[in-house]
């Protein structure tokens, strides 16, 4: 009986073990793996197997019952993921549903989750830019959040390294606020949005348009043909899931190639209920996890454990990982777990047209847009609100038909269409500011079905991003009228925080223990073998998209874990 | 081999009616009930289709009826649309009928067609003097036929070329001289 005791136990040890598979869960298994640890990977949701488990990938438009329109019924009882963009016929079965997966809003919260192997990176926009300096410097500079514990130096070759294996198509644009990286090809502004670019230059010194970088093969290298991707054929439907592996994802991507090493476990269904902190040893010694469909508890041991749940469940996952030595949560002596919740604030939009250009128009698709860097307060303070956004921006011609009519005259028309004037349009990527009442704590009394306390929200705007959205109307407006466009119309949302699906911090890195949860290199303070690597890390949030850098700190993290074990520091 | 097993699900897909796997179904429309057994009987389903066919008949392309589109707009209905939309939407089907009734001694569908486009015609008048918070029929009926019509597989792909796999983006391409107005 004990034999089989240690022998079960031995079954279910490893040498590290990843919280998630989405975005940077990915790269820890690639990472861990490809050092040769014997790596398991849990992941809350179903399985999805590259290629055979997107089942609308090759469905046309008129294939789909409803032509994308999500029923009634399920909009009705699922109002939350309702909202959206990407919740259409075609993805929906990559979301969950809002009665599965409860949580208190103390503050309106759009919680946007993906859980399924590959989680959101099957869902995400892949636009991928580098943070600069003034990111990493901004909180110490204008004296909000705390110093990040690193700067663009440390995180710079980790970019490149993430970049290389992801392939991220850009156009090096020479910008200190917005740094190049290993790219491959641009893809292209059309002739409006360059006509734009070039009417910025001139009017404005300090701001600039370009292509967005993104996690596109343009040009697949042989380090992309061995994980057996693709070019990108430009469907733009890549919420699906790609067939060609042409945008990254883990399912793509990381899984797989870790998978190759042998050294891969991945256990889908394994809803993780807190990480096993032993007194004795001080330190994390494994995950405790409830299986989704038997709801069977499991223990899983390892010497090194990577969080990648997503930011939000991150800090679930932290805040209920409770012992003698740490009863607030796991690494949580500071007290700051779960506060210091930030987002992008996307809630503004400006449009216009554009009566140029009539001669020319777009032929085929492009799955990304231009972009604005963010050019307020950069180099200095110079606004009555603190930090800035980054602006998407695109052109495009639309096709109208005239609907009047009825019988042959409208059928005539239907089947005539004309190509409106080139429409413009931006929307708005705002910093938003750490603060410690924007936060996520554990409810005492629900609980969810595999019984883990629900979250409840309380993160909301301030006045500084009320006037940053001013800012942001006011001054995109003003080019877009300096550049000749008409027709412009401003709009803000008004959406709640979370629709951004930017969600960050609540676990931050600190130079201060008493002030942060994780240290310069994503370990946890005062439990050295746990490292999070996902959104919850985030000291601020920068404009940028923030999936790039996720990778990046956590192919560091691994490798500055894996060097750890071996001096036996961990 | 993983190429391979790759390939095969590729053809499966394209080939034919794509099968979801399991969990899918979790969202597919099977497990919801099938509202629309039931939701119109055979007769308004064959009035559907006239007027639709009368709204864009068949000419050297096909027109409405043949495409379907009477019973995208019914599926639409039963799925995308609340009771209030279903019930304002029979109400306004059985008033057409009884006005072909009263006006023509005989039902729509035996109508010729240019007595159709005429009640059509007067209907689309009708709706004009009414103010839109009261949802009128017509305008929405005539709303979901271009809908249905215009994402029809044979409008998308034979008449405005729907790539699905375009493998191709030039911002910068000339005007068709077909297109130019």
């Amino acid at each position: 009986m004990a034999n089989l005791n240690t022998d079960s136990i031995k079954n279910r040890t490893y040498d590290a073990i990843v919280i998630g598979s989405g975005i940077s869960g990915g790269w820890a298994a690639k990472e861990l793996t490809g050092k040769g640890l014997k790596t398991l990977v849990l992941e809350r949701g179903r399985d999805v197997k590259h290629i055979t488990d997107y089942p609308t990938t090759f469905k046309n438009p008129w294939e789909f019952q409803h032509r994308g329109q999500v029923p009634l019924e399920i909009t009705q009882a699922n109002p939350i993921i309702s909202r959206c963009y990407a919740f259409r016929e075609d993805a929906m079965h990559f979301f969950v549903k809002d009665q599965e997966h409860p949580y208190v809003q103390d503050k309106p919260f759009d919680w946007i989750r993906g859980y399924q192997v590959g989680g959101k990176s099957l869902l995400w926009a892949r636009h991928t830019q580098r943070w600069s300096d003034f990111d990493f410097e901004g909180p110490a500079r204008d004296g909000f959040a705390v110093d990040w514990p690193i700067r663009y130096k440390d995180v710079a070759p980790w970019y490149s390294y993430v970049e290389k294996f992801a392939g991220i198509s850009g156009n090096k644009d020479g910008l200190p606020e917005l740094p190049d990286g290993d790219f491959l090809p641009p893809m292209e502004l059309n002739c409006v949005e360059k006509y734009f670019r070039e009417q910025v230059k001139s009017q404005y010194a300090d701001r600039h348009v370009i292509i967005s970088r993104c996690a596109h093969l343009t040009e697949p290298q042989a380090i992309h043909h061995q994980q057996g991707r693709g070019k990108c054929q430009n469907r733009v439907l890549c919420q699906r899931g790609c067939p060609y592996g042409g945008y990254f994802s883990s399912n793509a991507s990381t899984l797989p190639w870790a998978a190759k090493t042998g050294y891969l476990t991945l256990r889908p269904q394994a809803v993780v209920q807190s990480i096993i902190y032993d007194d004795r040893q001080g330190k994390a010694t494994g995950v405790r996890i409830i299986d989704a469909e038997t709801k069977e508890a499991i223990e899983f041991y390892a010497p090194i454990i990577f969080v990648n749940a997503a930011a939000i469940n991150t800090n679930l996952i932290l805040l209920n990982s409770t012992s003698n030595r740490f009863p607030n949560g796991l690494g949580n002596d500071s007290g700051v777990l779960g506060k210091y919740v930030a987002f992008h604030n996307y809630r503004a939009r400006v449009s216009g047209s554009y009566d140029g250009f009539l001669d020319t128009t777009i032929d085929g698709r492009r799955p990304t847009s231009g972009y604005i860097p963010r050019f307020r307060n950069v180099f200095k303070q110079e606004t009555d609100f603190l930090r800035g956004y980054a602006a998407g921006f695109s052109a495009g011609r639309g096709q109208y038909q005239s609907r009047n009519g009825l019988g042959t005259e409208l059928k005539a028309n239907l089947l005539n269409p004309v190509l409106s004037n080139w429409n413009v349009g931006s929307h708005m990527m705002g910093e938003t500011i750490p603060k410690e009442t924007n936060q996520v704590s554990l409810d005492t009394k629900l609980q969810d079905e595999w019984g883990i306390p629900q979250l409840r929200f309380s993160i909301g705007y301030d006045d500084n991003d009320e006037r940053m959205v001013k800012d942001y109307l006011e001054q995109i407006s003003e080019m877009f009228t300096k550049a000749g466009f008409q027709n412009i119309k401003t709009s803000d949302s008004k959406q709640a925080p979370g629709l951004d699906i930017h969600e960050m911090g609540g676990a931050r890195m600190g130079k201060d223990p008493k002030t942060s949860i994780l240290n310069g290199w994503n370990q946890v303070h005062a439990c050295k073998n746990v490292f999070v690597t996902d959104g919850a890390c985030m000291t601020s949030t920068s404009t940028q998209n923030p999936s790039l850098t996720y990778m990046a700190l956590t192919a560091r993290a691994v490798d500055y874990a894996v060097q750890e074990q071996k001096r036996r520091n961990l | 081999m993983k190429r391979r097993a790759a390939l095969k699900s590729l053809v499966l897909t394209v080939g034919g009616t794509i099968y979801l796997p399991a969990w899918a179904n979790n969202w597919n429309l099977d497990t919801i009930p099938e509202k629309q057994n039931g939701f119109v009987s055979p007769d308004q389903e064959s009035l559907l289709a006239e007027i639709v066919e009368t709204i864009i008949p068949a000419t050297d392309t096909p027109g409405a009826k043949d495409l379907g589109v009477h019973l995208f707009i019914l599926t639409m209905l039963a799925d995308c649309y609340d009771k209030s939309a279903q019930t304002r939407f029979l109400t306004g089907l059985a008033e057409l009928d009884k006005k072909v009734k009263d006006n023509y001694n005989q039902s729509f569908v035996a109508c010729t067609p240019a007595q159709c486009l005429a009640v059509l015609k007067d209907c689309e008048e009708a709706a004009k003097l009414l103010p839109p918070a009261k949802e009128p029929f017509f305008p929405f009926l005539k709303s979901m036929t271009i809908q249905g019509y215009l994402n029809s597989e044979y409008v998308m792909r034979d008449v405005y070329k729907y790539e699905l796999v375009p493998a191709r983006y030039n911002g910068c391409f000339p005007v068709p001289v077909s297109a130019k107005k």
